[in-house]
C-alpha cells in the first residue's frame, strides 16, 4: 500500500500526544489505488468517495463495529472508496486550526470537503458537538441548508439517528436502521448526481435529496417542516409554538414520505460481514476483533433502547459464525475476540458455538471475551476456561434494588437466580462481584433505593456463610455497586417518562451510599450532569441546534469526555434560547405527537404505550422466546417472531 | 511490558528449546509514528496473522518471545533494525522473511533473516552503537559544530525528574552523507542499554549550542542506519555476530 504522507510537519505531528492516530496506513486498511491514478491523472473520479466519520477520537472509533462494518461493504462495491476519519484531540484541532489544514481522511489524506459524501455513526447523543467540529474542521459549512453543489452529501446513521431531530439543521440525510444494503443504494444515487454534472442535464442536490427519500429506511430532514405547539398537525398555527409540549413534523411537499422506516437484514447468515477488519496500528480501547452473533434481544426491558430499535431477533447460524470466527483470528492477528450481541447467553446454540470456537483457538493464545453472559453452571465452566474474565469478575444488572421495580422495568432476573448462581461461583473460589443499578426508575421509591444495599449485603453474607459451611478460608470480598442514572429514551415504554430531578438524584444517591456500610462494598456512581444533558439530546427537537451551534462555536465540544463537558455552560445556552431543561425531562404526556413520532422502527407506538401501563401496574411481559407479545417487528417476517413456525 | 523485564522474563522462565529467527527490519511511512510498545505488537500481530509457530512465555500472561535489539523512538525511521523471535521449530530463514512480510503493515518490512539456535546473549545486550542519518538544511555545519565542542550538556527527563546530562562523549564519528547529499550527515553514536544516546536529545542540543534552528531541528529527518556489536570502532554488525552454529 502506497503511502500518502500526511499534510503537517514532523516537529507538529510530533508536538501531539499520540501522532499514530493521525497518519493512518493499517493493516487491511483499503485505499483504491486506481482511483488515485485516475485523480493524478484527470482531477476526476467516477467512484463515490465516503468519508465514514467517527466523532470521537481514533481509539474509540476503531473499536467501533458498525464503522468496520460499512467500510468493509462499501470498499467491496467497485464503484466506491470508503476512507475513515476520527476526531482531532483538542491538541491536533488547534494544530490544524493555527495552520488552516482540513482536517484530512486517515487512508488518502484527502480533506473531507474533498469527499462526495460524509457518513457519521451516532452511538451517543454526546458526540454531537464533536460532529460539529469534524465537519468545521474538515472546511463543510455547518448547516445544511448553508451547503452548495460542490459540497459533500453529510449524513448520519447509528442509534442516535433515530431521533435525529436536535441534529436535523446539520445533515443532509439520517439513516434509520440497518445499513449495508440502504447505504449502497444512497451511494448509487449519489454516484447519479455525482455523473450527471458532466452532463447537459445535471441533477441539483434539491434533486439528488428527493431522489434519496424514496429509498426506504432515509430521513431528509429539510423535507419536513416542523412546529412545536399543543396544536397537532391538523393546523399550521405554529405561531404558539412556546409552548414545549407537541411537536408537530410534516412533509413538505406529497411526494414525500410521512414515515420513515427503518431497515433490516433479514438474513444475517448471508449478508456480508468484516472477517478482515482493519487493525489499529495503535494500541486501542478494546483490542480485540468482534464476532457479531445476533442482532436485536428477546427480552425488552422497559428502559433500554437497544432492546426495542434492533427488533426482532435475527441470529446467525452457528456454521457461519464459527468461519467468520475463524477468519477474523487469522486475518487480525488479535489474540481475543469478542462475542458481540446484547445478551450473549440468548444466543440458541451458545454452548455449541463457544465450545467450537475454544477448539479452534485451542493453542493460538487466543482468548474469548464474554460479555453479557447470564450466569449458569454452564457459564460459569466456560468463564474458568477464558481466563480473561477471571480477573474481571461476576457481573450482574440487577438494575433496581426490588423485585417490584424490577418487575415494573421487565427485568427478568430473579433473586434466587442470582444467588443460585453465586453460590456455584463462590463455591468455584470466585471473589469479586460487579453488580450495575440504575437510579431514578419510573414509580422508584426509597424502599427501591435501600433495597440495592440491601441486595449487595445479602451477597455479603452469602459468601462468608458458604466460608462457614465449607469450612474454607476465604479471601477477602469485594462487591462494587455501580449506579447510572435512568435516562428516558425514545422508541421505548419509558420515552414518556419524566427524569427525576438532579436534587432528587442525588438524594437518591446519598441516602443509598450512607446505607452502604461493609469494607468490602464499594459503591461507584455515575456523574449527574452528563446525563440530564443526555435526556435533552436524546428528547430532544429541532429547537436545539442553534443551542449545539453556539454551544460548539463557543468552544464546546467532547462533550462525552467527563473533563471536558461543561454542564453550566450548556444550561446557560439552552436558556438563552428559551428553552429549559425541564422542557425535555419533563412527562410527556401520551397525547401530544413526540417529536420522533414519523420515524418507525416497528414497534408500534401502541405496544410502547401498553407496556407503559403495564409497567405502572408493575406486570410483566414474558420474552419474544417465551410467548409474542405482538410488538409490530413481525411485519418482516423474520427471526424470533416466526422462530416456532407460527406468525404473532 | 517493558524490554529490560521481557528481557528478564525471556532468560529466567523455562521454555520450550527455541529456534530463533534473528531478523533485520526497516520502517517507514506511517508506523514511524508508533511508539516502541506499538511496535512490537504489531509484529506479534503479524506474527499471528503469518502463523508462524512462535513460542509463548510462561505464566500468567504469555507473550509471544519476540526481542527488540534497540527501542525505536517515535519519529525515528529505521533501514536496518534487529528482532530476535523464538519459534518452536527449526524454520528455513529466507521463507521466514517471505511469510511474515506478506503480513506486516506497509511501512514495516523485514529485510533479511538468519536462524539461529538460542543465544546465550540476550540480543539486546550485544549492542553498543548506532549509526543514524540526518537530514535537515545546514545538518553538516551545525554537526561539525557539535563534534568540535568539548561538551554539550542537554536536559534529559528520568523517572519524572529532569536530569542533565553530557552526551558529546557519546557522539563517535561523523561523516558526509554516503550519498553525498549536502545537507545530510550519517554518523556513529553509542547505543544500547549502558550508553545510549536519542536522537532528538542531539538535535535539541545542536538548537542549544551550534546554531541550528529550532524548528528546523524538530523537522530533521532522523534515520537509524545499522546497529552493531563490540566496541567501536571494532564493531560489527549485529547480524555478522558469531553465533554457535546450529
Ligand atoms: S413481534 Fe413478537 S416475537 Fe417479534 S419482536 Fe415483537 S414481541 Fe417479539
Amino acid at each position: 500500500m502506497k503511502n500518502y504522507p500526511v499534510p503537517l510537519s514532523k516537529s507538529d505531528l510530533m508536538s501531539v500526544e499520540s501522532p499514530a492516530r493521525y497518519v493512518g496506513g493499517e493493516f487491511n486498511a483499503v485505499i483504491k489505488e486506481d482511483m488515485m491514478e485516475e485523480l493524478e491523472k484527470t482531477g476526476k473520479t467516477s467512484y463515490v468517495r465516503f468519508a465514514f466519520c467517527f466523532p470521537d477520537i481514533y481509539e474509540i472509533g476503531m473499536s467501533n463495529l458498525a464503522l468496520q462494518i460499512l467500510y468493509h461493504v462499501l470498499n467491496e462495491s467497485d464503484f466506491v472508496a470508503c476512507e475513515r476519519a476520527f476526531s482531532p484531540w483538542l491538541d491536533m484541532d488547534k494544530i490544524l486550526r493555527e495552520r488552516n489544514i482540513a482536517l484530512y481522511s486517515q487512508e488518502t489524506k484527502t480533506p473531507l470537503c474533498d469527499f462526495d459524501i460524509l457518513g457519521f455513526t451516532l452511538g451517543y447523543e454526546m458526540c454531537y458537538t464533536n460532529v460539529l467540529q469534524m465537519l468545521d474542521l474538515g472546511k463543510i459549512p455547518l448547516l445544511a441548508k448553508d451547503r452548495g453543489e460542490d459540497d459533500p452529501v453529510i449524513c448520519c446513521g447509528g442509534p442516535c439517528a433515530y431521533n435525529i431531530e436536535p441534529m436535523a439543521d446539520f445533515f443532509d440525510i439520517a439513516m434509520m436502521g440497518e445499513g449495508e444494503e440502504m447505504i449502497l443504494e444512497l451511494c448509487k444515487k449519489i454516484r447519479e448526481y455525482k455523473l450527471s454534472k458532466s452532463t447537459s442535464h445535471p441533477m441539483s442536490r434539491q434533486e439528488l435529496l428527493l431522489a434519496c427519500d424514496a429509498i426506504e429506511g432515509i430521513y431528509v430532514p429539510s423535507l419536513y417542516e416542523v412546529f412545536y405547539s399543543k396544536s397537532t398537525c391538523s393546523g399550521k398555527d405554529g405561531s404558539e409554538g412556546k409552548d414545549p409540549s407537541g411537536a408537530c413534523v410534516k412533509p413538505v411537499s406529497d411526494g414525500v414520505k410521512k414515515t420513515i422506516k427503518k431497515r433490516i437484514i433479514k438474513d444475517l447468515d448471508n449478508c456480508t460481514y468484516p472477517t478482515a477488519p482493519v487493525v489499529s496500528n495503535l494500541r486501542v480501547v478494546h483490542d480485540r476483533s468482534y464476532l457479531e452473533v445476533f442482532r436485536g434481544c428477546i427480552r425488552g426491558c422497559r428502559f433500554c433502547q437497544a432492546g426495542f430499535i434492533y427488533r426482532p431477533v435475527r441470529e446467525k447460524s452457528v456454521e457461519v459464525l464459527c468461519e467468520q470466527g475463524r477468519l477474523l483470528e487469522k486475518n487480525t492477528g488479535y489474540d481475543e475476540m469478542g462475542l458481540l450481541s446484547l445478551a450473549t447467553s440468548d444466543y440458541t446454540r451458545f454452548p455449541e458455538l463457544a465450545e467450537n470456537l475454544l477448539s479452534t483457538f485451542e493453542g493460538h493464545h487466543t482468548s474469548l471475551s464474554l460479555p453479557s453472559l447470564r450466569l449458569d453452571s454452564f457459564s460459569l465452566d466456560l468463564m474458568e476456561k477464558v481466563q480473561s474474565t477471571r480477573k474481571s469478575g461476576l457481573t450482574f444488572a440487577p438494575e433496581a434494588g426490588t423485585q417490584r421495580l424490577r418487575d415494573v422495568i421487565n427485568k427478568n432476573i430473579r433473586e434466587e437466580d442470582i444467588f443460585s448462581a453465586l453460590r456455584l461461583a463462590f463455591l468455584g473460589g470466585w471473589n469479586t462481584v460487579k453488580l450495575y443499578f440504575m437510579l431514578g426508575l419510573p414509580t422508584e421509591t426509597d424502599e427501591d433505593v435501600l433495597g440495592i444495599a440491601d441486595l449487595a449485603a445479602r451477597i455479603e453474607k452469602l459468601y462468608y456463610d458458604i466460608g462457614r459451611e465449607t469450612g474454607q478460608r476465604m479471601r477477602r470480598l469485594e462487591i462494587t455497586v455501580s449506579t447510572s442514572l435512568f435516562i428516558p429514551k425514545p422508541f421505548t415504554p419509558f420515552q414518556w417518562e419524566p427524569q427525576n430531578s438532579k436534587e432528587e438524584l442525588i438524594r437518591k444517591q446519598r441516602l443509598l451510599k450512607d446505607h452502604i456500610k461493609s469494607r468490602n462494598i464499594r459503591y461507584a456512581w455515575h456523574d449527574f450532569d452528563s446525563s440530564v444533558w443526555e435526556v435533552v439530546l436524546a428528547r430532544g427537537d429541532r429547537r436545539l441546534a442553534p443551542v449545539l451551534l453556539e454551544g460548539y462555536k463557543s468552544g464546546l465540544f467532547y462533550d462525552a469526555w467527563d473533563d471536558h463537558f461543561k454542564f453550566r455552560e450548556w444550561v446557560e445556552i439552552l436558556e438563552r434560547h428559551g428553552l429549559t431543561i425541564e422542557d425535555f425531562s419533563r412527562e410527556f404526556s401520551e397525547e401530544e405527537t413526540l417529536p420522533w413520532d414519523h420515524i418507525s422502527v416497528g414497534v408500534n407506538k401502541k405496544f410502547l404505550l401498553s407496556e407503559r401501563h403495564k409497567a405502572h401496574e408493575e406486570k410483566t411481559t414474558p420474552s419474544c422466546r417465551e410467548h409474542c407479545s405482538g410488538c409490530g417487528a413481525a411485519t418482516w417476517g423474520v427471526g424470533e417472531c416466526f422462530a416456532k413456525g407460527g406468525e404473532s | 511490558m517493558l524490554q529490560s523485564e521481557r528481557e528478564k522474563m525471556m532468560t529466567m522462565q523455562e521454555h520450550q528449546k527455541a529456534y530463533v529467527q534473528r531478523a533485520s527490519f526497516m520502517r517507514s511511512g506511517a508506523t514511524v509514528f508508533l511508539g516502541h510498545l506499538d511496535l512490537m505488537t504489531c509484529f506479534e500481530r503479524a506474527c499471528r496473522r503469518a502463523e508462524l509457530p512462535i513460542l509463548y512465555s510462561q505464566g500468567y500472561n504469555p507473550r509471544p518471545m519476540m526481542v527488540f535489539a534497540l527501542p525505536l523512538g517515535v519519529g525515528i525511521e529505521t533501514t536496518c533494525d534487529y528482532l530476535d523471535v523464538s519459534l518452536d521449530r527449526p524454520y528455513d530463514a529466507d521463507s521466514f522473511v517471505k511469510e511474515l512480510n506478506a503480513f506486516l503493515p506497509s511501512g514495516l518490512q523485514i529485510i533479511r533473516s538468519i536462524a539461529i539456535p538460542e543465544p546465550k546473549d540476550s540480543i539486546m545486550s550485544i549492542v553498543t552503537t548506532a549509526s543514524y542519518r540526518f537530514e535537515a538544511k545546514g545538518i553538516r555545519k551545525a554537526m561539525t559544530e557539535a563534534m568540535e565542542k568539548e561538551t554539550l550538556i542537554v536536559t534529559k527527563m528520568a523517572k519524572g525528574k529532569e536530569k542533565q546530562t553530557d552526551i558529546r562523549p557519546l557522539l563517535l564519528s561523523l561523516s558526509q552523507a554516503s550519498d553525498g547529499d549536502p545537507d545530510a550527515v550519517d554518523f556513529y553514536a553509542s547505543a544500547g542499554s549502558e550508553r545510549n544516546v536519542r536522537p532528538d536529545l542531539i538535535l535539541n542540543s545542536l538548537s542549544l549550542y551550534c546554531g541550528m534552528d529550532r524548528e528546523v531541528a524538530e523537522n530533521t529527518r532522523v534515520i537509524r542506519t545499522g546497529l552493531f556489536a563490540r566496541e567501536y570502532p571494532r564493531i560489527v554488525p549485529i547480524h555478522e555476530v558469531e553465533v554457535r552454529p546450529l
